[in-house]
Parts: C-alpha cells; sequence; structure tokens
C-alpha cells in the first residue's frame, strides 16, 4: 500500500507543477532583461549556487533557516508572479497570505499534518514554476539542461552516499516550517515527500523539452518525470529495504532521473535543432504578444 | 543570461568609476545581444535604458558629469605637457560643471601647432580630418582607444537596431578617415554584417556597387552629404530610382543635411533611414545623433558638451547661438584627448526640454554651420543652414549645393553654380525663408564649380575603372 500510495503521490505532484510550469510558458511572458540568453556557461554558475547553498543553510543557525527559506520565497513568487498580478500591493498581499499560511497550519497543525504540507507544497510549487519559467523564458536549452542534470545526478549521489550533506539539510529543517519540499502525509504510516531541488528538475527538464520540440518533447519530458522521477526511486527505496531488511533514509532521485533526463535529450535531439523563444508560438497578451513579435534579420538580397 | 549580468554590472562599475574598460566585455556583450536577438527575435524590456546609459535621470547624470571631468582634468594636468601648462595656475579642485569655465578653450589652431604635446599614451594610428574647412589635423589614437571605440558603437547599433545581422554596409568614406572607415569595418565584424570599403571613387562607379550586381546589395551606405549628393545625382542620371536599390538606411554627417536632401535621398535610394549623425575624429567617440524633432542629441555618457555664447564665451542661455565644445572623458579617449575642445561648429542652445523620442539625451539645435561663416546682415543674423535648407533642391541646381555667402555692406551676397537656375528663382527661394539677398548664379562647368566651391566629396580618389587618372 505504501510503496502504491507514495508512487501515486509523487507522480501527482511532479504533474502537477509540471502542468503548472507548461500552463504559466504558454500564457505568460516573463519579464526579461534588455539583453542575456541563458547560456552553457550560466549551467557553471547554477552548479556553483547549487554546491554553495547547502551549505549557507547549514551554516544558518536553526530558527534562522526558516525565515530565510520564507524571505527566499516570497521573493521568487513576487518576481515570479509579477507578470501575472501587475498590482504590486494584491500581489504582496496574496504572498503573504500564502506565506502565512504555512506559519498557521504549522504553528496550528503540527509539522507532519496534511494542512502544513498542503500550504507547503502550494507555496514550493508555485515558487517552482516561476523559477522554472524565469530559466526557459530566458533562453534556456535543452541541452543545457540535460548536462545540468547530469551534473546534478553526480552531485547528488555524491553529497547522499558519500558525505551525507543531503541527510544533515532534511535534518536540519526538520520541525520547522518552509521545509524546501513538497509532500503528503496522511496518518502514520502513509508519506510521500520530493525535494525542491527535484521538482525544479522536472519542471525543467520537461519545459525546455516543449519549448524546443513542442509537443513530442512534451510526451518524453512527462513519460521520464513519472517513470524516472516517481516510480524508479521510490521501488527503488523499497526494493532495497526488502533486499537489506533496512530503509534507506533517503534516495537521491537524480541519479535515477538525470542520466535518463540525458538521454532523453540526445534521442529528442534527433529530431533537429532546438525551437528559440521566437518560435514558441504565444498565447498571452496582446502587449506582450507585441513585445514579442520576431525582428527578423536584414538579409543582403543577392541579385541575379 | 547570469554570465550576461556579470559582465554588464563589470562593465558599468568600469563605467561609474571610471577605469579603463575590459574591451573583451563589451565586445562579448554585443554577441550576448546579438544572441538575444537570435533567440527572442527582439532585445529584452528596457533597452533604450540601457542604450542610453546611466545617464536619464539630471541629478545623477550631473554627479556623474563631475567626477568624469574631474577624473579626465586631472590626469591631463599629469600627463599632458600641453594641458600641464595650460592648467597650471588653475584652481581644479572640486572642479564642476559650473566650475570648468575657469579652463581656457582649446582651438583646432592649439593642435595643429603643438600635436605631439597632446600625447598622453603610446600612439598607435593616426589619423587625419580632412581638412574642407582649413589645414587638417592629424589625431593619434592608441590600440585601446581603437579596440574600445568600436566594441561601444557596435553595442550601441545592435541595442537600437541600426546595424543587424546580415546587412552589408557599403562605406564611401575618405580613405584619409582612417579611424572612421576603421571603425565602421570593425562594427560590421562584431554585428556579423558584411562591408565594402569602397571610399570616394567617382560617384558612378559608387552606385554600381550600390546596384549590388556583383554579388549582394548592401542594406546600409555611409559617406559624406556632398558626397551622397553626387551619387544621388550619378543615379537619377543613369535613371535609376527606388526599386533598383536594397537600402534600409543611409547614414551621413560631417556636414549640412537638409530636409529636401533626406527627401531626395529617400525618393532616389528608397531607404527609410536617413541618418545625420554628428562625429568629429577631435572628439571621438564622443558623437550624436539628429531626432525626428531635427535636435542634435550627444551622447552624454562618453565626453561633456558645452555651448558657449558667441558674444560672452560663457555657456549660452536657452534659445540662443552659441559654439558647441565638448571634453571627451577619460577612460574612453586617452591617447591624444583635448579639453573643452572648441568646435567651432555653431548650434544652438533649445530653448526647454526636448519633447522628442531622444528625450532623454541632452540636446541642441541641429548643426547651423561654422561660427566663423555666421552671416550678420544689417537687418538679422542668418546661419549658414538657412541658406542651404532654401537653396538645397532648388528646380535646375544639381546636388550638392555649390556656394557661397557673404556679407558686404551690410547686405547677404549668395552666389551659387547652377547652368539652369536663375537668379530670381535662387532670390524667391531665399526670400520664401525671410531671407534677403543678392544673388549671383555662375554657370559653371561641374569642374570650376568644384574648385570654386569646395565640398567633402571633392576629395575624390581615383580608380583605374573610370576616371582618368
Amino acid at each position: 500500500m505504501t510503496v502504491f500510495f507514495q508512487i501515486a503521490a509523487t507522480a501527482a505532484l511532479a504533474l502537477a507543477v509540471v502542468v503548472g510550469t507548461i500552463a504559466y510558458f504558454r500564457a505568460v511572458r516573463a519579464a526579461r532583461p534588455p539583453v542575456g540568453v541563458f547560456n552553457g556557461k550560466d549551467i557553471f554558475m547554477m552548479m556553483g549556487f547549487v554546491l554553495a547553498l547547502p551549505y549557507v543553510y547549514l551554516a544558518l543557525p536553526g530558527a534562522v533557516l526558516p525565515v530565510v527559506l520564507a524571505l527566499v520565497f516570497a521573493g521568487g513568487l513576487s518576481v515570479g508572479y509579477q507578470p501575472l498580478i501587475g498590482n504590486g500591493r494584491l500581489r504582496w498581499a496574496l504572498i503573504s497570505v500564502l506565506i502565512a499560511s504555512v506559519l498557521v497550519t504549522h504553528l496550528a497543525f503540527g509539522e507532519t499534518a496534511p494542512p502544513y504540507w498542503v500550504a507547503n507544497s502550494c507555496v514550493v510549487g508555485l515558487v517552482v514554476v516561476s523559477a522554472t519559467n524565469l530559466n526557459v523564458q530566458g533562453g534556456m536549452r535543452l541541452k543545457n539542461v540535460a548536462w545540468f542534470l547530469l551534473l546534478l545526478a553526480v552531485y547528488d549521489a555524491f553529497f547522499a552516499w558519500v558525505v551525507p550533506l543531503t541527510q544533515e539539510l532534511a535534518e536540519a529543517v526538520q520541525g520547522y516550517p518552509y521545509a524546501p519540499a513538497a509532500g503528503l502525509r496522511i496518518g502514520e504510516d502513509l508519506g510521500a515527500v520530493v525535494g525542491m531541488g527535484d521538482l525544479l528538475a522536472y519542471a525543467l527538464f520537461t519545459t525546455t523539452a516543449y519549448k524546443a520540440y513542442a509537443k513530442p518533447g512534451l510526451r518524453t519530458g512527462i513519460a521520464l518525470v513519472v517513470l524516472f522521477g516517481a516510480v524508479a526511486p521510490v521501488a527503488a527505496l523499497h526494493l532495497i529495504a526488502a533486499a537489506t531488511g533496512d530503509a534507506p533514509g533517503l534516495i537521491p532521485a537524480q541519479v535515477f532521473f538525470g542520466p535518463a533526463a540525458f538521454i532523453g535529450y540526445l534521442f529528442l535531439s534527433r529530431r533537429g535543432p532546438e525551437r528559440r523563444m521566437v518560435d514558441v508560438p504565444f498565447r498571452g497578451n496582446r502587449a506582450a504578444a507585441v513585445r514579442q513579435a520576431p525582428v527578423r534579420s536584414a538579409e543582403a538580397h543577392p541579385v541575379a | 543570461m547570469l554570465e550576461t549580468g556579470v559582465r554588464q554590472v563589470r562593465v558599468a562599475m568600469a563605467m561609474v568609476f571610471g577605469r579603463r574598460l575590459n574591451v573583451r566585455a563589451v565586445e562579448r556583450l554585443v554577441a550576448d545581444a546579438l544572441a538575444t536577438l537570435e533567440e527572442f527575435g527582439s532585445l529584452g524590456d528596457d533597452v533604450d535604458e540601457l542604450a542610453d546609459g546611466p545617464f536619464a535621470d539630471p541629478a545623477e547624470r550631473r554627479d556623474l558629469q563631475n567626477r568624469a571631468l574631474q577624473r579626465t582634468v586631472s590626469r591631463l594636468a599629469k600627463r599632458s605637457p600641453f594641458y600641464r601648462e595650460r592648467l597650471a595656475g588653475i584652481d581644479l579642485d572640486g572642479l564642476t560643471t559650473e566650475t570648468l569655465t575657469r579652463i581656457p578653450v582649446t582651438r583646432k589652431a592649439d593642435l595643429i601647432e603643438r600635436p605631439a604635446d597632446f600625447l598622453c599614451s603610446a600612439p598607435y594610428l593616426a589619423t587625419q580630418t580632412t581638412g574642407t574647412t582649413g589645414r587638417p589635423v592629424q589625431m593619434w589614437l592608441s590600440r585601446y582607444e581603437m579596440e574600445l571605440w568600436p566594441a561601444l558603437i557596435a553595442l550601441s547599433v545592435v541595442l537600437r537596431g541600426d546595424i543587424r545581422p546580415g546587412d552589408r554596409m557599403q562605406i564611401n568614406l575618405s580613405s584619409r578617415a582612417t579611424a572612421a572607415v576603421q571603425e565602421d569595418v570593425e562594427v560590421c565584424r562584431m554585428v556579423n554584417a558584411s562591408c565594402h570599403v569602397v571610399g570616394q571613387v567617382p560617384p558612378e562607379e559608387s552606385v554600381e556597387h550600390l546596384l549590388g550586381r556583383n554579388g549582394t546589395r548592401p542594406t546600409l551606405l555611409t559617406g559624406n552629404p556632398s558626397y551622397l549628393a553626387r551619387m544621388l545625382t550619378a543615379a537619377r542620371q543613369r535613371g535609376y530610382g527606388p526599386d533598383d536599390f536594397g537600402l534600409r538606411a543611409i547614414y551621413a554627417g560631417g556636414e549640412i543635411v537638409s530636409p529636401a536632401f533626406v527627401r531626395a535621398l529617400r525618393e532616389t535610394f528608397g531607404a527609410e533611414t536617413i541618418g545625420d549623425n554628428f562625429g568629429m575624429t577631435e572628439l571621438l567617440p564622443v558623437g550624436g545623433r539628429t531626432c525626428s524633432r531635427r535636435h542634435l542629441h550627444i551622447d552624454p555618457n562618453m565626453g561633456y558638451t558645452e555651448v558657449l555664447d558667441l558674444e560672452t564665451g560663457e555657456p549660452a542661455g536657452p534659445g540662443r547661438l552659441g559654439e558647441l565644445t565638448v571634453t571627451p572623458y577619460y577612460p574612453y579617449r586617452e591617447c591624444m584627448p583635448v579639453l573643452r575642445y572648441n568646435t567651432g561648429d555653431l548650434v544652438r542652445t533649445l530653448d526647454g526640454e526636448p519633447d522628442c523620442e531622444l528625450a532623454a539625451v541632452p540636446a541642441v539645435s541641429q548643426i547651423l554651420g561654422k561660427a566663423g561663416s555666421l552671416l550678420r546682415t544689417a537687418d538679422s543674423v542668418v546661419t549658414p543652414r538657412e541658406i542651404v535648407e532654401a537653396l538645397d533642391g532648388t528646380p535646375g541646381m544639381p546636388w550638392p549645393l555649390r556656394h557661397r555667402a557673404a556679407v558686404a555692406d551690410g547686405r547677404l551676397h549668395v552666389e551659387v553654380a547652377s547652368r539652369d537656375a536663375t537668379a530670381a528663382e535662387v532670390t524667391e527661394r531665399l526670400l520664401a525663408r525671410g531671407i534677403e539677398a543678392r544673388v549671383t548664379v555662375l554657370p559653371l562647368d561641374d569642374e570650376e564649380a568644384a574648385r570654386r566651391f569646395p565640398l567633402r566629396c571633392d576629395l575624390l580618389e581615383h580608380t583605374f575603372t573610370r576616371s582618368h587618372a
């Protein structure tokens, strides 16, 4: 029963975030700087953040960590949803309600109660949706994401099994609100938690696959998320537990998803070059569409 | 994107704190802008702010101008023998835009007489003015300057959409203008455009190149207005019209461009954009653009511009005539910099704030001619531009307009070269603009007209194709 619940809950959470991200991608154009496209070197910078962030979190005193996370979530939501809710006061009021709901449910029901996890998952999911779109709409390519996820798989395996940093981080946030994870817990036995980083990986891969190769990309992305983001890690957890009689503390999902995503990219890249943002049809508002109108390069016309 | 952000911050910090710019970083920003166009089809939000620099806010601008002037003056006092002498005894502490007038202006004659005393760093390339308005000035430029300026210009033209990848530029500048030609070539390289340096060859040959019979048709054309006027005449004589050319824009500069000339260029060559730009070898990389309201907007990021009253030599009040005086800042100009360089160009200050599409950039009137050519009659003051604008496009008068105007006994006397127009027609054209003048029409042939009334286009380069070398 537990294994099916975990697979279903993990898949549902991952798919909910993916669907939200794609819906945002199709309907909203995030503001972008005058100059700049996401490129391969940015991946190294992102990896630098990924490497440094856990150490920064762990260096913070326990009670400060949730405050920092709440501020990061609020900032992320404000930037990400500015194109949707232009009125700053209204946007911040809604963000305050969301952030407060996590704290209130945590204080009222406790850290394992479903209301807290629902509220926290909503906040985390919304942050992932906006963060993904800021990157993908910044011109991130599937090739960039595939390499990033492959590096992330190595990182995850190292810090889960060689240096137990991930475990330490999970323990550090325990007991506090604003866990960087989405999940669902019903009763004492049924529970499933997906890290925010994993959700970001699923959303990034699926959205860039959609951006690059339209519906075939999206189908591939969703299939890989379900199989290697939900089924494989949960199944592996239970298989290891059955084989060794000892359930591992955590299974780094990127160890499964990273290589699968990379192979998925190689498979998709056979379809041809990736689409650019200018090639992606946009169904959003008119003003944004005008801004996005392609300006084709002038050509020096050959004369017969 | 993150990398671009870091690069932008590096370049912006160097600009704000007056450190030498990393040329490679600027070149990479050009590549970033091109990559942005490739990915999105357009540049992102607030691109105008990026193109116009951090000087949109007047208070911020004043603060940055003061710091840039202090930095520039201090460097010149240390490194330039000419300015060490000139600035001796002048209180330079806390120099501001208001107290800058303590420093005497530099004139062209100073550069001609003591060019070596202006050198502040190792020279690399010598470039020379055309000498149309007197003895040519030779300016030395450093390797850094010759790398930096094209990068800054390329960034600016990409951000403004003036040059795009795939464009082909035909350069009809005199080969003597080495800096300008090299800049254009380098800009094209960085923007992934192509270019053809044609020079000031016989204009009919330049027109042939524009037709692109040997390959691709140019989409951009740059040259001095008088040379472009000769090309215009050559094209019309051969019966060519807008459909024969693939031009998107023509960039002219260095001489007066009248509205009639702009119309004629559009009608003949079919170019939508006719850019009337201001630039001088002595002041590079400071330059100016003309807006739709015919103001000249001079870039405040790279130099400080003053308009000095013709009577008092002090900063001119609103709506007054004055001489354009410019100080290019360090670190944009380092080899042979000038301080308060009086261009001798006549402009009028605006009577209020500009209300055009370039309103964020400070403006003056278009160049009205040389201050030394201002015509003071018994009744009025006439600028050289007024004469050109009245006469350009007169039926029967060839392009370019060849004329001379002078005041004798309080009356304006205008001589024009034309074999078809009559004195009455010319007088009427001038009167229609409120200019009373005694007119003499000289029925000269082209060679004689060029000898009597020389223009920049007369600095012709011969070829073996058609000219009689």
